[in-house]
């Protein structure tokens, strides 16, 4: 009779896929906080977006804290 | 290695992180920034821009609360954010990192990347409050401060894989890119921008904020390894008959 098991072993090999997302999730994120001036919006809102700034208000705070330039 | 989980743990250990790192900025951080701010709307009364009515410090009030909410949502951001690229170095070193435990690994790994991505670039480039800072060069002092972490992040990665290919020993690497930064230190411009702000102001917020992210640091570490050591992503699941 046939027996299906399982094993784990450690496999050095980190998937390129993750590592793809993950740099993505990181480029991402480092725009909207460090760096953002109205530009993510302003693919939905136009122009207007540079003027209102509402995600650079929202990240305000935390751009100063973490040492990112700012004004 | 299990890509779902891998992916999942990084998130989280970054998301966690983040909360931890904007939470302790409304204690440590936020009274230096409404200092500061305070000190912008004075410049705004006497350049007559705005106006000392009660309608402007409802305006005021409202535009703080969002800017104030905003930390601990940012933090978030930028914890999955860091923790993004923390997570791809540990699991590409995890193997050649020194420490017997998944935690000790990761805190290695934190302290090395605090170092090489924050401090040092920290030193040449500090962190600054509000009203120290002209819009008109925001841009350059971004460029600025961006080129100088990858400088110091990729020579870091440059002298210990040389290093390796040489098979000289680690103290070699250390000094190599000790003497490189070095250079870039004083070959990278200054911050254009003169500080008119108090002094004392400065100083105690450039503590306050270089505390703050520290804690990131050391939080990331605990808990990614933490998280790695619990769920062993880099064990996969091969099944034989």
């Amino acid at each position: 009779m046939s027996q299906s098991r399982q094993i784990n072993v450690s496999k050095n090999g980190v998937p390129v896929t993750a590592i793809v997302a993950l740099a993505i999730i990181f480029v991402a994120g480092l725009f909207v906080v460090g760096f953002d001036q109205g530009h993510i919006f302003s693919l939905v809102y136009g122009e207007e977006a540079f003027q209102d700034l509402y995600l650079h208000e929202l990240t305000h705070d935390m751009r100063h804290a973490a040492g990112f330039p700012c004004h | 290695m299990k890509t779902f989980l891998f992916i999942l743990i990084v998130i989280a250990s970054g998301a966690a992180a983040g909360f931890i790192h904007g939470g302790m900025n409304l204690i440590f951080v936020e009274p230096s920034l409404d200092q500061a701010i305070g000190i912008e709307n004075q410049h705004l009364f006497a350049s007559g821009e705005e106006k000392d009515t009660p309608e402007f410090w409802i305006k005021y009030d409202g535009y703080r609360m969002w800017q104030k909410s905003g930390q601990v949502l940012a933090g978030g951001i930028l914890g999955i954010s860091i923790g993004a690229l923390f997570g791809i170095i540990f699991a590409l070193s995890r193997n050649s990192l020194p420490g017997n435990t998944d935690i000790k690994k990761a805190l290695v790994l934190a302290g090395i990347m605090w170092l090489m991505i924050y401090f040092i670039p920290f030193l040449k480039y500090p962190a600054n409050p509000p009203t120290v800072g002209d819009p008109e060069t925001v841009v350059l002092r971004g460029i600025l401060y961006l080129v100088f972490i990858a400088i110091s992040g990729f020579g870091a990665v440059g002298f210990y894989k040389l290093s390796k290919k040489l098979k000289t020993k680690k103290l070699v690497a250390v000094v190599g890119y000790a003497a490189f930064i070095g250079i870039a230190f004083v070959v990278m411009p200054e911050n254009p921008d003169q500080i008119t702000a108090p002094m004392d102001l400065v100083n105690n917020f450039r503590i306050m904020s270089a505390f703050t992210v520290s804690l990131y640091w050391l939080s990331l570490g605990v808990i990614l390894g933490s998280l790695w050591h619990h769920y062993k992503p880099h064990k996969e699941i091969i099944p034989f008959n």
